[in-house]
């Protein structure tokens, strides 16, 4: 069991086409490797991420991003910056720090 | 068929100098090998600047590797396509947020209409991108054969 089984996380980049594929991407290595079930990955462009985000319980974005997301968390979402949105690695970390991640 | 396989097929690739080139001269020209087959329009590449000055040089990953895009479907994008671009000289992309200089010597410059296509295209780059022996590779490559024979010599982990 993990922390993060039936989760929704949601991955952002400007025009949701590029960069958040390639999140969505190395997030799926990162649940399977983990054996993590989440409920819902998917991508979309920032635009519509600022108001999809309270829905999840995990937000990623690239770090130009951040400003844009300020304060658009709902109480339960975690918001997560990364500085290479290709690393599997910077994501695991990322979560682990989180404590979603054993 | 790979990405660069793809990219040696369909001619749609460059080699430049690219000494005092600006990031906006060097997107136009990563776009010229897409434009010239009809990949995309002429002016399409200028949707592409106006993405980056809005966002800031967030295209430009680790290892000089950029890859200017727009969104799926944007106005003059006619084919799912990628322009691979080599420069002899590093492209200045000013700084990120974090004052850090952003810079690139590698082009893979995206169009896309086919979304399967386009999950594929992103897939292999993602593997691409992380592949440093690659990369560099590619960036001293300064033929078609030589891109080709650094996909050979370096190939990505399949997942």
């Amino acid at each position: 069991m993990s922390k993060l089984d039936g989760k929704r996380i949601l991955a952002c980049c400007a025009n949701g086409a590029g960069s958040s594929l390639m999140m969505e991407n190395a997030i799926k290595k990162v649940m399977t490797r983990n054996g993590v079930k989440l409920a819902e990955l998917r991508h979309c462009p920032v635009s519509e991420g600022k108001s999809a985000a309270r829905n999840y319980d995990v937000v990623m974005f690239a770090k130009p991003f951040a400003k844009t997301f300020e304060g658009t968390d709902g109480a339960n979402t975690v918001l997560i910056p990364l500085k290479n949105v290709m690393s599997d690695k910077e994501i695991e970390t990322a979560l682990k720090e989180q404590g979603l991640l054993d | 068929m790979s990405v660069l396989q793809d990219i040696v097929e369909k001619k749609h690739y460059s080699f430049i100098d690219g000494e005092g080139v600006t990031w906006q001269e060097a997107v136009r020209l990563s776009a010229l090998p897409l434009v010239a087959d009809g990949s995309v329009s002429e002016d399409y590449y200028k949707q592409i600047i106006a993405c980056i000055e809005k966002y800031g040089p967030y295209v430009v990953f680790d290892h000089n590797v950029a890859m200017p895009h727009t969104t799926e479907n944007a106005k003059g994008a006619f084919k799912t396509g990628v322009g691979f671009m080599v420069c002899e000289h590093m492209i200045d992309f000013g700084e990120d947020e974090d004052g850090e200089k952003k810079e690139a010597n590698l082009f893979f410059t995206l169009s896309s209409t086919n979304p399967d296509e386009h999950m594929n295209n992103i897939g292999q780059l993602s593997q691409i991108f992380m592949n440093d022996d690659l990369l560099d590779a590619l960036a001293a490559a300064r033929t078609p054969e030589a891109i080709l024979k650094a996909e050979a010599d370096f190939p990505c982990e399949e997942d």
